[in-house]
């Protein structure tokens, strides 16, 4: 393990802790902030570890967390929530790799649209097979854990999907992910499997906002194809991810930390108002800052040091 | 033909109606090293994407160590130990030329074992080129000759037995062209390399190789010693008679 790696994961380890506190000491409104902002950083640090690395730009993020949020709508009846939350990711990232099959040899704008047309996909496949299997529209979960639990489970997650990044970023297969990002063909002369390297990446990140997503269900009571495979969330981590600097790994926590906080920032003071003022806001920082946060965060370090 | 390195038997390459490369056969023993020669759109490089796997031939066999490699994929052949290098450079321009050099070490030449020194790693064989003081700048940020060289030095990470060198020294001044085609001597006499070696200057090309295969609208029209090569009549005709004149 080299000095980096180690050190990183220190500064994971010891957030984790700091932030494992805030049920003691935050109040409900705050909690409920800190969760939305921890979700949002697994989300975007995870997706940045397949589409930052590889510039495959996937849209399928909202698919896998309806799929564990889906999950959790079935299993928390007869399984403990600690077991649905991985099975969520379980079978989000095998749907990862199913879909890999298909559509990973595109680029572009067509893996783009592609991934975004599967989440639709899964969504009508679910609204109907409830419709006509469950005679049901939605479902409503009864017995769920206390707000201190969920909170902690999504931290749990968002905290392993972090180490996870910085992991692979040190590992042959994060050099593999790069590689492809900056010339797929010359990195297959090199050696490099790229078909399997992409859909290791491709699952790995499934996983996580699969896992992500049956976590965070529980806090809805009311789970429908609709909110739960909400476009939204993908377009949100990915514009979270962009903002941060998608192919570093402070980049996406910063932005998801910023980012949730703006929102609700200006949701809170300007309810009509407040996403024409996002709008404006994400136009300033593309065209004034095309790297990301991480670009600043990265000059200023280098002018200290 | 048997116990070739890297054998292509009958390889054909069409685009829509065009036939790139059309039926060739070439054979390239180990530690041999051969000149690829032929008129702009002889089929050259294309020659090249399919014996490295980049494209995958329509008709004919690739042979490579032993193992028919016809229509696998791209990786297998770098695994095999074909290394290429592209016309126009194609490094990691973000990484640092050394870990250009590391990738392809902990990738295709990760299993491969080597006999020479300048193997070990990165920095070995960045000091075998002469690149050892680049070796922390961006790929990116050097000049395209030196990119050529990086482009070389990203091959032999890959510890190759035949390495598919594609006009690496286009655009280089003569003394210059004499200093790459001494290197490329050194990578085949020294680290026991076999060279496929395509130069659109003729004249030194055929002063260095041992053999010369010449390609013409996609047919091999001639393969053999490059002084008999350069006096063949059909040779002159489709392209030396073209630059004497």
């Amino acid at each position: 393990m080299t000095l980096e790696l180690r050190r990183t994961l220190g500064t994971i380890l010891a957030a984790g802790i700091a932030l494992a506190a805030m049920p003691w000491v935050a109040s409900d409104f705050v909690l409920s902030l800190a969760l939305t902002c921890v979700m949002y950083a697994g989300l975007a640090a995870t997706w940045a570890l397949f589409s930052g690395a590889t510039n495959y730009l996937s849209l399928a993020t909202s698919a896998f967390f309806g799929i564990g949020a889906y999950v959790t709508a079935w299993g928390l009846e007869v399984l403990p929530y600690a077991a649905v939350v991985p099975l969520g990711g379980l079978v989000a990232a095998a749907f990862a790799v199913l879909v890999g099959f298909a559509v990973l040899h595109l680029r572009g704008a067509y893996f783009a649209v592609l991934t975004f047309g599967l989440g639709e996909l899964v969504r009508h496949a679910i609204t109907y097979s409830e419709k006509t299997y469950a005679k049901t529209v939605g479902r409503v979960l009864s017995d769920v854990p206390d707000s201190t639990l969920v909170y902690l489970t999504v931290l749990l997650v968002a905290l392993a999907g972090v180490t996870v990044c910085a992991v692979v970023r040190a590992s042959r297969l994060g050099l593999a992910l790069a590689g492809i990002g900056s010339d797929e063909e010359r990195a297959q002369t090199l050696g490099v499997d790229t078909r399997r390297t992409k859909i290791a990446g491709f699952a790995l990140s499934a996983f996580f906002a699969g896992a992500l997503g049956a976590a965070v269900a529980v806090r809805w009571t009311y789970i429908e194809p609709a909110s739960v495979f909400n476009p939204f969330i993908g377009f949100q981590t990915v514009l979270i991810a962009m903002l941060g600097g998608a192919h570093t790994l402070i980049g996406p926590l910063v932005s998801a930390v910023g980012f949730s906080l703006l929102t609700e920032l200006l949701r809170l003071q300007f309810p009509y108002a407040y996403l024409v003022l996002l709008g404006a806001l994400l136009i300033v920082l593309v065209l004034y800052l095309p790297g990301g946060i991480a670009s600043v965060l990265g000059r200023s370090r280098r002018a200290n040091g | 033909m048997a116990d070739a390195l890297l054998s292509a038997r009958g390889v054909t390459v069409r685009f829509g109606g065009l036939v790139a490369v059309d039926g060739v056969d070439l054979a390239v023993e180990r530690g041999e090293l051969v000149g690829l020669i032929g008129p702009n759109g002889a089929g050259k490089t294309t020659l090249f994407h399919a014996l490295s796997g980049v494209l995958v031939p329509d008709a004919g066999r690739l042979v490579v160590d032993g193992e028919d490699l016809t229509g696998r994929p791209t990786h297998e052949f770098a695994m095999h130990g074909v290394a290429r290098t592209f016309q126009t450079p194609r490094v990691f321009r973000d990484m640092s030329a050394e870990a250009n050099v590391r990738f392809a070490l902990q990738f295709a030449g990760r299993r491969r074992r080597h006999e020479h020194d300048a193997f070990d790693d990165a920095r070995a064989i960045l000091g075998f080129l002469d690149l050892a003081q680049f070796a922390a700048a961006p790929a990116g940020a050097l000049t395209p000759a030196r990119q050529r060289l990086l482009e070389i030095g990203m091959a032999l990470g890959a510890r190759p037995g035949v390495l598919l060198l594609d006009e690496v020294a286009a655009g280089l001044t003569h003394a210059e062209l004499e200093a790459a085609a001494r290197l490329i001597r050194r990578v085949r006499d020294e680290l026991r390399i076999a060279v496929i070696w395509i130069e659109h200057a003729v004249r030194v090309l055929l002063s260095h190789v041992e053999r010369v295969a010449v390609l013409h609208q996609g047919r091999k029209i001639a393969d053999g010693d490059p002084r008999t090569v350069a006096r063949d009549a059909a040779v002159i005709e489709a392209y030396l008679g073209a630059e004497a004149a």
